[in-house]
């Protein structure tokens, strides 16, 4: 069986600017698919090209079998897409943009829209003009989904959803893959995209740095801690736990930074009296940095 | 109203044709009610002759003395063609250009719908747009016509609405094409106005130089506007200015399919 998105050394110039440099990539069947990045790292620009908006300037892409040049409408058809910075029809109601891509499209059972735009709360009778940006983010959410495609690619989808309305569109992300589709969405931020995607690949400048499980990824991951003692902080016991790379202080406060679980830690912690616990979320850059150390340390 | 391309397209523009037809209509009527005192200006052949040639040429006045050539002069060889200009070009540059420029194509695009079809349904939207007004330019015509006895014949105004339709037709779909071809609006408007002024510099000076007027036949200004454009028959010139706007149109479409589209 085909790999639903297949990309060959895909190459992508802009000018002198080398935006996209060699990714291989290959994502199954009934995967969530996450892709990470920094801003500018070429992840929008690997989206375009396998929706089809972008000519890559080297190698190839195939999507669901189909090359994303040769047969891009073919493709098109069995994709559904929600651009970064998604832009309906101001004069346009919520539902008559949706009829015009429906009728575009053709195949779409208006039921799903109306239970769709339900489970997200959005009002399909007002203008797209007043609505507010996360109104807007779920008609875009909707018109990449209504026509139960074989394929997602979002780019940066939850821009502006509140969180229980992230939480649906996760849900409604996880139907997808249930029903056999594949999802493929990009975003900067790891917490947004642990929680739902089963592999993640991360990109930076154009490059595809890794590959890898969600759940090895986390295990990377360095994370910052402070940990508010109600004493001194007891610094050198800390520093003495296992996966702990940093420890700095001030005043009651240690600062941590600490590779994989934090169990551990905390036990260790935990006797010395802790006052307060602010756990910072794993950067995208820290994580990038451990795996060039490893990099560097194999070259 | 948006079951397709075309449907849409015709949707977006029925506001701006609305107000168009509503100025069209008001600039005939009230031109034409000036004809019954021009006409009676007792020495009106005595003052026209005193205008230099070219002038004469360009505005046909030595026609000035009947409604339809007061009406080719005052209206249909100036203040018509610029404003089917305006209305061809701007609304060709938003069509593509336009709603690349606003985001909204991104998505219309990864649709089954190519992007030949795209630009083809568009054309045919503003075809249509233009028909309309050009209508609204014929009608309004027989209407001043009638309503100031000016003696223009329906074939004569059915001919110079024509002409008006495709001077717009021949620029909005060069506008058209040229936003398929780049994604910008400014130069989606800014090389068909750039080439309408130079093919009206071209037809004037053809018609004041000498060594000019062997080009004159290549100016769209020409092929529109000599011996009319209110005229008895139908010109064969006309063919070229339709022949140019199919053509701008056939080189867009294979640029537009191979280009990337621009990200907002």
């Amino acid at each position: 069986m085909h790999p639903v998105v297949e990309t060959q050394g895909l190459t992508k110039r802009f000018g002198p600017h080398l935006a996209l440099d060699g990714i291989d990539l290959s994502i199954a069947a009934g995967e969530i698919f996450g892709y990470l990045g920094p801003n500018g790292a070429g992840k929008t620009t690997t989206i375009r090209i396998l929706a089809g908006l972008l000519q890559p300037s080297a190698g190839r892409a195939a999507v669901l079998g189909l090359d994303v040049v040769r047969q891009r409408d073919l493709m098109q058809a069995r994709l559904g897409y929600l651009p970064g910075n998604f832009v309906g029809y101001d004069d346009l109601s919520g539902e008559q943009y949706l009829r015009y891509l429906a009728n575009l499209r053709g195949g779409v059972e208006w039921h799903v829209v109306v239970t769709m735009a339900k489970r997200l709360d959005l009002d399909l009778g007002r203008r797209i003009g007043v609505l507010s940006h996360g109104n807007r983010q779920k008609v875009g959410i909707v018109q990449a989904l209504m026509h139960h495609p074989e394929l997602v690619i979002l780019d940066e989808p939850t821009t502006g959803l509140d969180p229980i309305i992230q939480r649906e569109f996760l849900g409604l992300l996880a139907d997808v893959r249930d029903a056999g589709g594949t999802v493929f969405l990009s975003s900067h931020i790891l917490s947004e995209v642990e929680a739902v995607a089963d592999r993640v690949g991360i990109i930076r400048d154009g490059r595809l740095v890794v590959v890898e499980s969600v759940e090895r990824l986390k295990h990377r991951a360095v994370r910052r801690m402070d940990l508010t003692f109600v004493g001194a902080p007891p610094l050198e016991v800390l520093s003495s736990v296992a996966g702990v790379r940093e420890v700095t202080s001030s005043g009651s406060t240690a600062h941590l930074a600490v590779e994989g679980s934090t169990a551990k830690l905390l036990a260790v912690a935990a006797p010395h009296g802790i006052e307060q616990i602010v756990t910072h979320e794993p950067d995208l850059e820290e994580i990038f940095l451990a795996y060039y150390e490893r990099t560097d340390r194999l070259a | 109203m948006t079951a397709y391309v075309f449907t849409k397209t015709l949707r977006d523009q029925r506001r701006a044709l609305i107000a168009w037809s509503i100025g069209v209509t008001a600039l005939v009527v009230v031109e034409g009610a000036l004809w019954p005192s021009v006409r009676d200006m007792p020495n009106l052949d005595e003052f026209l002759a005193g205008y230099p040639d070219a002038l004469k040429e360009a505005f046909n006045l030595a026609a000035m003395t009947t409604g339809t050539g007061f009406l080719n002069a005052e209206l249909y060889t100036l203040v018509l063609p610029i404003l089917f200009l305006v209305f061809g070009i701007s609304r060709g540059a938003r069509l593509v250009a336009g709603e690349e420029e606003s985001g909204t194509l991104e998505v219309v695009l990864v649709t089954p719908v190519s992007t030949t079809r795209l630009l083809l349904e568009k054309a045919a939207g503003l075809l249509t747009a233009l028909c309309l007004l050009g209508a609204v330019a014929g009608v309004s015509t027989l209407i001043a016509s009638a309503l100031f006895s000016m003696g223009v014949s329906p074939a004569g105004a059915a001919v110079g609405a024509l002409s008006m339709m495709l001077l717009g037709l021949e620029y909005g779909f060069l506008a058209l094409a040229v936003g398929a071809m780049t994604g910008r609006r400014s130069l989606a408007v800014g090389v068909p106005s750039v080439a309408a002024v130079a093919a009206y510099v071209l037809y004037v000076g053809g018609l004041m130089v000498d060594s000019l007027s062997g080009w004159l036949a290549w100016s769209p200004f020409h092929q529109a506007l000599s011996e009319g454009p209110i005229a008895s028959g139908l010109p064969f010139r006309y063919a070229w200015m339709v022949l140019a706007a199919v053509v701008v149109v056939a080189v867009a479409a294979p640029v537009f399919a191979r280009r990337d589209i621009r990200a907002t």
